[in-house]
């Protein structure tokens, strides 16, 4: 039986081989088979496994510290819609996003227009400098803020103190109502670099006779960013701002753990900042699965409501 | 087109399998595993009977203790010795700061090490029982006798803690949280040092005045020292052990009590009167420490491990003073809650024979006195006379001498170490009264409220 079909097969090998120049087909699965299988298997055991697993979980009660788990249902769900800090972790998350969004937008695209189009002779400098905090561990960069905004040592306090605005000092870290506003710095100043390559990149594809033309045309600097330079970089910044929201669901936690661990009183916890306390230290982890399984959620329903809202029409002139 | 559905079909059904085998592989480790454990504490049970036959002690034996504040020299040092008495005996130590979250997954998949030294970040001695990864030890912890002859269960300073009536844990450290202050600093400029809260206050006061500091610091990052090292006394002192105990199990009604308001009130007068550092709540458990050797502030609740963890950035000329905290009304006695950290064998352990002859190895006077040394610490024993000893720090046979005098200070226990699920709510809280964006009342109330949701399990 065996020996037949493999007769078939190689005869049609055969036969398709003789049409030169073309793949065979069995060669064309072959290449693909080969590209996608590994990647399938590593997306499966990296990806898919953690997330079967973590839904899986968050139907236990279970503290992550022994074998024994017993199923509850939807009970870390019932939780999770009575727990009163859920709300603000979630506001807080997207406090960040706004704020980092606005912030490494602006910055990013300013730089990325003065480093591109105004002819400054350190432009290369400048573009290592902005790049460097990309190169920086997360942690290192919290630990070095949490440095700066050391109520007796730091760099911002004394630096009021130095321009004579002592009354504005603050325990920025250590202040209920400013710790967070306090994590918006860091995170713009690590996250600018990546984004003002991108734009760079994008900036530096346009080519100049639009500029030319505009300048003929009477347009100012001004109208030529808005009309030229914005419209045709369009795609990128939309990759730009997509990028910015995923990393911040997901990642303020690196950043909100090193510098204030949630807090203080809660004020600075984000919603992964939120599950580790809950998985890790109070012991409840199969809750702290259910609070992954509402980011995995909220990230995915806002990145379809990003996708929409950024919708524009790729423009070509 | 029928080419291509055959390969997705193929693709899918290589997944599929691949999840499986994932799946079943990941049980079949457990069971092998368990049954390996199985077979291996047989054979080396077995073995240690037809080795000696008269209860020799072989094998390996795994240990797990955190290395915090009081090193790891002291342990060492244990091993040690263990291993001169059972050269048999191979140990395994795993050690080392963050130790706990290390072996997680070791407990998770049932195959934990034999003897555990249950302290640190990322360890709970009631969850450990509750999720039944400790031995039971009540009847075997009977036998066990000093190297005088002496029971050791008479023979605690702080009994262990009791779980239903049964004994999971053997209290190790005797560790206590007080205020310290520098001794020098406070005779070179005649502060005071305070005998009650009255005294307290004034105290703080005129350092205020004196240094243009605010006093009294802590880490505003962990608010459970202040909890710990200043309330509980707190508490004990103006409501006795019936209401720490209440306290801490989130009793109906404790947090809400009068007698809980007047101490909240306290530390309401504390914040109000700017004996806070307002920056305290960025600060981490080190920085904290840290303001408190350079004078930033002259009064920082910890517990004993202060003085052998900053060792190294102690400034000349600082002499480090202990008091129990000074929340109790004039007249009374200074309250004390000791915080035990405790050894336990695993309830799977793979080398049970080997674990209990290392906690008996372990609980003896002299390396109760060797601890001292070693630590600056105490060893949860009594009869260790620390007051001959040179090698021993002065602020603790100073301290030790005051504990042991029931005029100036009394002990409260505590049943067992607050859940985490509780103390992360009420330290929030707390923080919140201590940087005055909560009144004493408000915090009661948001008190009360955090146990209620304790109790009902949320």
């Amino acid at each position: 039986m065996w020996s037949v079909r493999h007769i078939v097969a190689s005869r049609s090998i055969y036969i398709e081989r003789s049409d030169e120049m073309v793949q065979s087909k069995k060669q064309k699965y072959m290449f693909l088979a080969f590209c996608l299988v590994p990647t399938f298997v590593l997306f499966s055991i990296f990806t898919l496994y953690p997330l079967v697993s973590g839904l899986y979980y968050s139907f236990f009660d279970w503290s992550g510290a022994s074998d024994n788990k017993e199923f509850i249902g939807l009970g870390n769900y019932v939780r999770l819609f009575n727990d009163a800090i859920i709300p603000d972790t979630i506001i807080h998350d997207y406090f960040l996003v706004v704020t980092k969004v606005i912030g490494i937008m602006i910055l990013a695209l300013f730089f990325a227009v003065a480093l591109t189009q105004l002819k400054i002779k350190e432009a290369p400098l400048y573009r290592i400098v902005f790049f460097f905090p990309n190169i920086m561990s997360v942690v290192v960069i919290g630990i070095l803020w949490m440095f700066i905004y050391n109520p007796s040592l730091g760099l911002v306090n004394s630096g009021l103190g130095f321009l004579g605005l002592e009354q504005y000092a603050r325990p920025w870290l250590g202040d209920e109502n400013w710790a967070l506003p306090s994590l918006v710095l860091p995170s713009v100043w690590a996250g600018i670099g990546l984004f003002m390559l991108v734009l760079m990149g994008a900036i530096s594809n346009i080519s100049k006779s639009f500029y030319e033309a505009a300048e003929i045309d009477g347009a100012t600097k001004w109208q030529q960013f808005w009309r030229v330079t914005v419209p045709l970089i369009w795609p990128q910044i939309k990759i730009c701002i997509l990028y910015i929201v995923i990393t911040t669901l997901n990642g303020s936690f690196v950043i909100v753990q090193v510098m204030t661990g949630g807090g203080p009183n809660n004020s600075t916890h984000v919603m992964g900042s939120y599950l580790y306390q809950q998985a890790f230290v109070q012991f409840n982890f199969g809750y702290g699965a259910a609070i992954g399984v509402m980011i995995l959620v909220l990230s995915l329903i806002t990145v379809v409501i990003l996708q929409f809202i950024l919708r524009r029409d790729k423009i070509e002139y | 087109m029928k080419k291509i559905s055959r390969w997705l079909l193929l693709l899918a059904l290589f997944a599929l399998v691949f999840m499986a085998a994932c799946n079943s592989d990941g049980e079949d480790v457990s069971s092998e595993s368990d049954g390996n454990a199985d077979d291996s504490s047989e054979s080396e049970s077995g073995d240690a009977a037809s080795e000696g036959g008269d209860g020799e002690i072989s094998g390996e034996l795994e240990i797990q203790y955190f290395v915090g504040g009081y090193g790891d020299s002291w342990w060492k040092e244990v091993i040690a010795d263990f291993n001169e008495q059972y050269p048999d005996v191979t140990i395994v130590e795993h050690a080392g700061p963050n130790i706990n979250e290390e072996m997680r997954s070791r407990w998770v998949s049932n195959d934990p090490p034999d003897v555990v030294y249950i302290d640190g970040a990322g360890s709970s001695e009631a969850q450990m029982v509750e999720d039944g990864q400790l031995m039971n030890l009540s009847d075997w912890v009977q036998d066990i006798e000093l190297e005088n002859g002496d029971k050791l269960v008479d023979s605690f300073l702080v009994d262990p803690a009791s779980y239903d009536g049964d004994i999971y844990t053997l209290p190790l450290v005797f560790d206590t949280w007080g205020t310290w202050y520098d001794k020098a600093w406070f005779e070179e400029k005649g502060y005071e040092v305070p005998a009650d809260f009255d005294s307290f206050m004034s105290s703080m006061g005129a350092i205020k005045d004196e240094e243009g500091i605010a006093p009294f610091v802590t880490t505003g990052q962990h608010p459970y020292y202040f909890l710990r090292g200043v309330l509980y006394p707190a508490f004990s002192a103006a409501g006795g052990e019936e209401l720490l105990t209440d306290l801490i199990t989130g009793a109906e009604g404790a947090w809400s009590s009068d007698v809980t308001l007047e101490v909240m009130k306290k530390v309401e007068k504390m914040q109000q009167e700017g004996m806070f550092d307002s920056g305290l709540g960025a600060l981490n458990h080190t920085q904290s420490q840290m303001n408190f050797l350079l004078h930033d502030n002259a009064f920082i609740p910890v517990g004993f491990w202060l003085p052998n963890e900053m060792a190294n950035d102690i400034p000349d000329g600082f002499e480090f003073g202990f008091i129990p905290s000074p929340m109790q009304d004039a007249g009374e006695p200074f309250a004390i809650v000791p915080d035990l950290r405790p050894l336990a064998i695993a309830e799977n352990a793979e080398n049970p024979e080997a674990a209990k002859a290392f906690v008996e190895f372990v609980f003896t006077r002299d390396y109760a006195m060797s601890f001292s040394e070693h630590t600056g610490a105490i060893m949860n024993l009594n009869g260790v006379d620390l007051s001959e000893n040179p090698n021993v720090p002065e602020y603790l046979t100073e301290a030790n001498a005051m504990i042991n005098d029931p005029e100036q200070v009394k002990l409260y226990n505590k049943p067992h170490p607050m859940s985490a699920d509780l103390e992360t709510p009420i330290g929030n809280n707390l923080l919140s009264l201590m940087l005055g964006n909560m009144t004493a009342e408000e915090f009661v109330k948001a008190a009360e409220e955090a146990a209620g949701q304790y109790r009902s399990g949320l």
